[in-house]
């Protein structure tokens, strides 16, 4: 034989032998891994599963839309639910309240100096004090308040000798009472003649009416317990 | 005789050793071209042995029904996958019935002796 035999046999022996190993190499790794028509299926799914994503993904931003405006809603239902709140609690005496009003300061008749007995033997009874208070919420009084208690819907004004209870807190004179409302209105309505002040006045009460721009009335300050009335259903 | 046979074996290790210690790998979408022209490089060389024993070996006819048969075979396989069709089975089924005639062929030679 001649030498590009020789050259030839060795070439196709190294290539063969690159082949094969090639192959086994590749063979071998493949069964580890993925086949290639599993490679196609798996791409086609991702493709698939991309176009899910973005749907997803639209989808989730939509609804972010909507629960933010869902959240605005609850936002203004709270800022309403507030609002009602502020005024039950107005209405229910529970909070301070402050505006223009009278006050108007109620005292026993003065001693004399001379004889160190007083001018008058007349001393402000419980009815005067719910005479008055009830003149002022006649007039319109937003707020009432007596020596610092304020009157609620429950509160009593009522004679425990020798003192006068409000709120089951006993108040001396001299009596201030609050009341926020129209000043002209409130003024009028307990000083008209032959009305309640001028009626006090006779028996030798000191009464003074002071209108105010500005006076503040306190809030309720006992304890609320509701033990026996429940709301009634309403249909 | 003998020379050429230390050779092809020589030739074989080397190859080996190269193809186990090259870091490139082929990826495996390529592993069914690859085996087809592999296929076709051992049906040449089994023909090769079989001309050799016939005394009809002829180098030139040898070297490029090597390199024709296998390249021929993978791109055979490669257009077949392209339009859809299994090629690379008939490459297989007409290299493994030549392998296994020229083994058979190579037999007869080695049994005559």
């Amino acid at each position: 034989m001649r030498w590009p035999t020789y050259i030839s046999i060795t070439l196709v022996a190294l290539v063969t032998g690159l082949l094969l190993t090639f192959q086994f190499r590749v063979s071998s790794r493949i069964e580890q891994g993925v086949p290639a028509g599993r490679a196609q299926e798996l791409a086609t799914e991702l493709h698939q599963l991309d176009a899910e994503i973005s749907r997803l993904q639209s989808e989730v931003s939509d609804l972010e839309a909507k629960l933010r405006q869902a959240t605005k809603g609850q936002q203004q239902a709270l800022a309403a639910m507030a609002g009602e709140l502020t005024k039950a609690k107005i209405a229910a005496g529970l909070t301070a309240v402050s505006g223009p009003g009278i006050e108007i300061t109620l005292d026993n008749p003065p001693l004399l100096l001379k004889t160190g007995r007083p001018a008058s033997l007349y001393v402000i009874r419980d009815e005067d004090l719910l005479r008055i208070v009830n003149e002022l919420r006649g007039a319109g009084a937003e707020a009432v308040s007596i020596n610092g208690q304020r009157i609620v819907a429950t509160s009593e004004i009522r004679f425990a000798a020798p003192f006068i209870n409000v709120n089951l807190t006993r108040i001396v004179p001299p009596y201030h009472v609050l009341a926020i409302g129209k000043t002209d209105h409130l003024q009028a309505a307990v000083s008209i003649p032959g009305g309640v002040v001028e009626y006090l006045k006779d028996l030798g009460v000191r009464v003074e009416i002071q209108p105010h721009d500005k006076l503040t009335v306190p809030a309720y300050t006992g304890t609320r317990q509701h033990t026996y009335a429940k709301p009634v259903q309403s249909r | 005789m003998w020379l050429g046979f230390w050779l092809a074996l020589f030739g074989l290790a080397l190859g080996v050793l190269i193809g186990l210690n090259v870091p490139l790998l082929l990826p495996g979408a390529y592993a069914k071209y690859l085996s087809v022209a592999a296929l076709a490089a051992l049906d040449s060389i089994f023909g090769g042995i079989r001309a050799g024993m016939e005394d009809t070996f002829d180098n030139t006819i040898f070297i490029t029904g090597f390199f024709s048969n296998a390249l021929l075979a993978a791109g055979l396989a490669f257009a077949g996958e392209r339009l859809g069709i299994d090629l690379y089975l008939a490459a297989v089924v007409a290299f493994g019935v030549r392998l296994f005639q020229n083994l058979a062929i190579i037999r007869r030679h080695l049994l005559k002796k």
